[in-house]
């Protein structure tokens, strides 16, 4: 969370910190590198897709900035104003706020929250939370504005399940449509929410563009308007944003970060995130599924590859001193999240000498072998992601220092894909964020999350550290919880399944007279309707206000 | 004449069925699939993921989905765009129209363009304006397009902001503008991706027509020309380049293909959302009936392309005899 503090703190220095009266209008264009596939809440599987529906569509509650996921602490009032905890804790009921509407003008009611849960658990749909609100039973009306939600068992994280995991959708629009067929019908794609932006216009392939819903009962946004405008090409957005096209990118490179600081008009805007990346050792032959790998099986060898790798030189290679190391299985803006924890060293010498007493013998040729398998593997990585293909050849590099043979396997991203899901892998580089609670480190380190439904890539199991996430899962007392996940993760550094390396710098362009907000390392965009531009600072685009386009 | 155009379509229509049944097999082969791209996310097992191929039809055998698709084509539906979450049809008729005034607009102007060039070059052959022009148009032969474009870009969206960088139009302001603005707007979102086609296009087609210039300047009817008391410039204009038109109409068929394939290079570059980077995202994301949408397009175009060359050399030149 400092990370969270120090950026909110820069912007003090640079920034006033409230917008005035005058200060309401304007227009920001994203350059988008994706276009939206679905604007439907619970459908949706890209960031573009998740921050337009965040933007379009409420929850019951917001959780807070420091991502607390246990009980209700920290999460603030967004559809409900208010709600209540039975005795038993197995049901909860949620007061929703009179003054709310759709964008069509509807009122929400109560229905539309059962409608929402209830949406989302249907198989049909195929929402990816339906897993996550598999300890959500039902809702049930009392009144129009009551809504009370039953779950199955007491959880530290049964608030965070529902508030969260749950956009409230207008049961008055898609209720009509079988839920097998929303994510294809055309009134899926009208963005009727409840959000403080409401979809203006959405020309697929070109741009996406949301306005300020003005009679919003959380209040106008301070921005007219958001274009999204689609640059699928890197360089191009770049350019759109230095050339005042575009008045927002999100992930600079570091290469452009000069520029950035030259241009009197734009400033670098870091926010905190959720993804980090390492390289995945998969314990499991892909050659022989249910057989152990005959090379990363071993915990000496895993041990042995990480000593091999500087991952802070590389890191300095690669973003220079922009970017954070990975310190475990966690990325360093989770709640439980401990950059403390001991690390297995940079040690070629004691890594050459883990591998003489593991069997494995330098040959002729300088490759190690054991029993005839030689020490050669491959990674995977995406030809898409310039930073991982750098990493893949240092790691290449660091590998052949202690006797391993590496070849470098660029794929497509749907390539890659098949390959992490099938486990079809040697080592491959993952970029991962998991949900903010523990339970998002339990999806991808667990036993529970082996196979094709799991995030578990390297298919590491120990009884031990399922247990640790296990304790940690159900623990009402965040500091329990967050010392079962350190125990957790002290074991799963020592055991190796995979090379903690870095933790991306998230870093985004911004045109100057944009003024910013907290920024959640979830969801940068979580209070996007109140970020502003001042009166004095606008362009001829901010000018346009609401009226309408003129029709051609 | 019919009945060659008429043999000549049905080959043409042979090879469009051949290519898109390439396409259907070699895409649905690629490892991955529409659903691979979402695999990242938290809760999307597998089961929800056969869930979603047994929604589209994915889990069927292959020669069952191609028979379907094939049957669907017949009838003018192309199928589902998955990444798009709309019918494929629907994405073409918006792409299409794009790719055909971007590149409509290149090929017209690259035509015309290289005729010029080579009709000036050919005036005095070997002289000082033929040789730079031809180092000219070597080096604009020479060099990729994506650099090319990247360059145009950096000069004069970038250096010299005068034009704007991508997109087809003012993403904010366009639908606000009168409707002069609107076709300025337009127009300044047309100049760098049109000037970077038309510059590639124009180097190939002029260095063709200079050859043929200089195979018919030497004629008989050029002197008799020339020695009858008209210009050289006349001469050339009226007389030689009416024969030496045979390559461009040759090269015109070639380059129709493009008017429905995209340039996506420069379609990438410029973020003009045409049906290069349409096809190419579709290959990118599994997006099987898209991308073999966009082939069956492009192979049309080919086949007729070829085809209207063809009929267009005879009837340029009444001495070609098509059978």
């Amino acid at each position: 969370m400092a990370g969270v503090l120090l950026i909110g703190c820069t912007e003090v220095k640079q920034q006033p910190q409230t917008a005035g009266p005058a200060d309401i209008g304007g227009t920001m264009v994203v350059a988008t590198p994706a276009e939206p596939g679905t604007i439907l809440p619970g459908l949706y599987s890209t960031s573009v897709e998740r921050q337009v529906t965040d933007l379009l569509f409420d929850r019951l509650a917001e959780i807070g900035d420091d991502l607390n996921s246990i009980g209700d602490k920290g999460f603030t009032p967004q559809l409900a104003t208010r709600w209540e905890w039975a005795p038993d804790s197995l049901s909860i009921v949620f007061h929703l706020d009179p003054r709310a509407r759709w964008h069509d003008g509807q009122p929400v009611r109560a229905s539309d929250v059962r409608y929402s849960v209830s949406l989302i658990k249907d198989p049909t749909f195929g929402s990816p939370m339906a897993s996550s609100t598999m300890n959500v039973d039902s809702v049930s009306v009392r009144d129009s504005l009551t809504a009370v939600a039953y779950f199955k068992k007491h959880t530290p994280e049964q608030f965070f399940d529902l508030v969260y995991q749950v956009s409230i959708v207008p049961e008055h629009i898609l209720g009509n449509t079988p839920p097998a067929q929303l994510r294809t019908a055309e009134v899926a794609r009208r963005g009727i929410g409840s959000g403080r932006f409401r979809l203006a216009h959405w020309d697929q392939g070109k741009r996406l563009e949301l306005i300020a819903d003005t009679a919003n009962y959380r209040g106008r946004a301070k921005l007219d308007r958001i274009v999204y405008s689609v640059s699928l090409d890197f360089n191009s957005a770049v350019a759109r944003l230095f050339t005042g096209d575009a008045d927002f990118f999100e992930q600079l490179r570091p290469e452009n970060m000069a520029k950035v600081e030259k241009d009197t008009s734009l400033r670098a805007l870091p926010y905190p995130s959720l993804q980090h990346t390492f390289l995945a050792l998969n314990m499991i032959d892909p050659a022989h599924p249910g057989q152990p790998n005959p090379i990363f099986g071993d915990r000496t060898v895993r041990r042995a590859l990480t000593m091999a790798v500087d991952r802070a030189g590389m890191l300095r290679n690669v973003f220079g001193a922009m970017a954070h190391p990975s310190y475990g299985p966690f990325p360093r803006f989770l709640a439980v999240a401990d950059t403390t924890l001991p690390q297995l060293p940079y040690d070629t010498l004691r890594a050459r000498a883990l591998l003489d007493s593991a069997g494995w013998t330098p040959g002729p040729d300088g490759v190690r072998t054991k029993n005839g398998q030689r020490l050669a593997f491959t990674i995977t990585t995406t030809v898409s992601s310039a930073t991982r293909k750098q990493y893949a050849v240092l790691l290449q590099e660091a590998f052949k220092r202690v006797g391993a043979a590496v070849n470098i396997d660029a794929t497509d991203f749907a390539g890659s894909a098949a390959k992490l899901a099938g486990r079809s892998f040697e080592t491959t580089l993952v970029t991962f964020a998991p949900d903010p609670n523990v339970s998002g480190i339990r999806q991808a380190w667990s036993s529970a999350a082996l196979g094709k439904d799991g995030l578990n890539y390297p298919s590491y199991v120990n009884p031990i550290v399922d247990a640790l996430l296990d304790s940690a899962t159900i623990s009402f007392d965040p500091a329990r919880a967050r010392a079962y996940s350190r125990r957790a993760f002290e074991i799963i550094i020592e055991d190796a399944p995979g090379i903690w390396l870095y933790e991306a710098p998230t870093v985004a362009g911004i045109h100057k007279r944009i003024h910013t907000t907290g920024l959640r390392a979830d969801e940068y965009w979580a209070r996007m309707a109140d970020w502003w531009i001042p009166a004095s600072e606008r362009t001829p685009r901010d000018r346009i206000g609401l009226r309408p386009a003129p029709t051609p | 004449m019919r009945r060659f155009v008429a043999g000549r379509l049905a080959q043409a229509a042979i090879v469009v069925f051949l290519v898109t049944t390439v396409t259907f097999v070699l895409v649905h082969l690629a490892p991955g699939d529409p659903f691979a791209t979402a695999l990242a996310r938290p809760g999307i097992t597998e089961a929800l993921r056969q869930q979603q191929r047994e929604a589209f039809g994915l889990d069927r055998p292959l020669g069952e989905q191609y028979l379907r698709w094939i049957g669907n084509a017949a009838r003018g539906e192309l199928g589902w765009s998955i990444s798009f979450n709309r019918p494929v049809r629907d994405v073409i008729a918006d792409a299409l129209p794009r790719t055909l005034l971007l590149v409509g607009l290149s090929l017209a102007l690259s035509f015309a363009l290289g005729i010029v060039v080579a009709v000036l070059q050919t005036e005095r052959p070997g002289g000082r304006r033929d040789r730079w022009l031809g180092r000219i148009l070597l080096l604009l032969y020479s060099v990729p397009d994506f650099w090319l474009a990247l360059v145009v870009l950096l000069i004069f969206a970038y250096w010299l902001p005068i034009f704007p960088p991508s997109g087809i139009v003012d993403p904010v302001r366009h639908d606000y503008m009168s409707f002069s603005g609107r076709l300025l707007d337009r127009l300044s979102h047309l100049v760098l991706p049109v000037t970077t086609l038309t510059l590639l296009a124009t180097a190939a087609i002029s260095r063709h027509q200079r050859s043929a210039l200089m195979e018919v300047m030497p004629s008989d009817w050029m002197r008799t020309a020339i020695a009858k008391g008209m210009s050289h410039r006349r001469a050339v204009r009226r007389h030689a380049l009416r024969n030496a038109l045979l390559p461009a109409i040759t090269l015109a068929g070639l380059y129709l293909p493009a008017l429905a394939a995209g340039a996506l290079f420069v379609e990438k570059v410029y973020s003009w959302p045409g049906m290069g980077l349409l096809a190419a995202n579709a290959i990118v994301t599994r997006d099987y009936h898209l991308v073999t949408a966009a082939v069956l397009i492009s192979s049309i175009a080919v086949a007729l392309g070829a085809l209207l060359a063809d009929v267009a050399v005879a009837a340029a030149d009444p001495r070609i005899r098509v059978s």
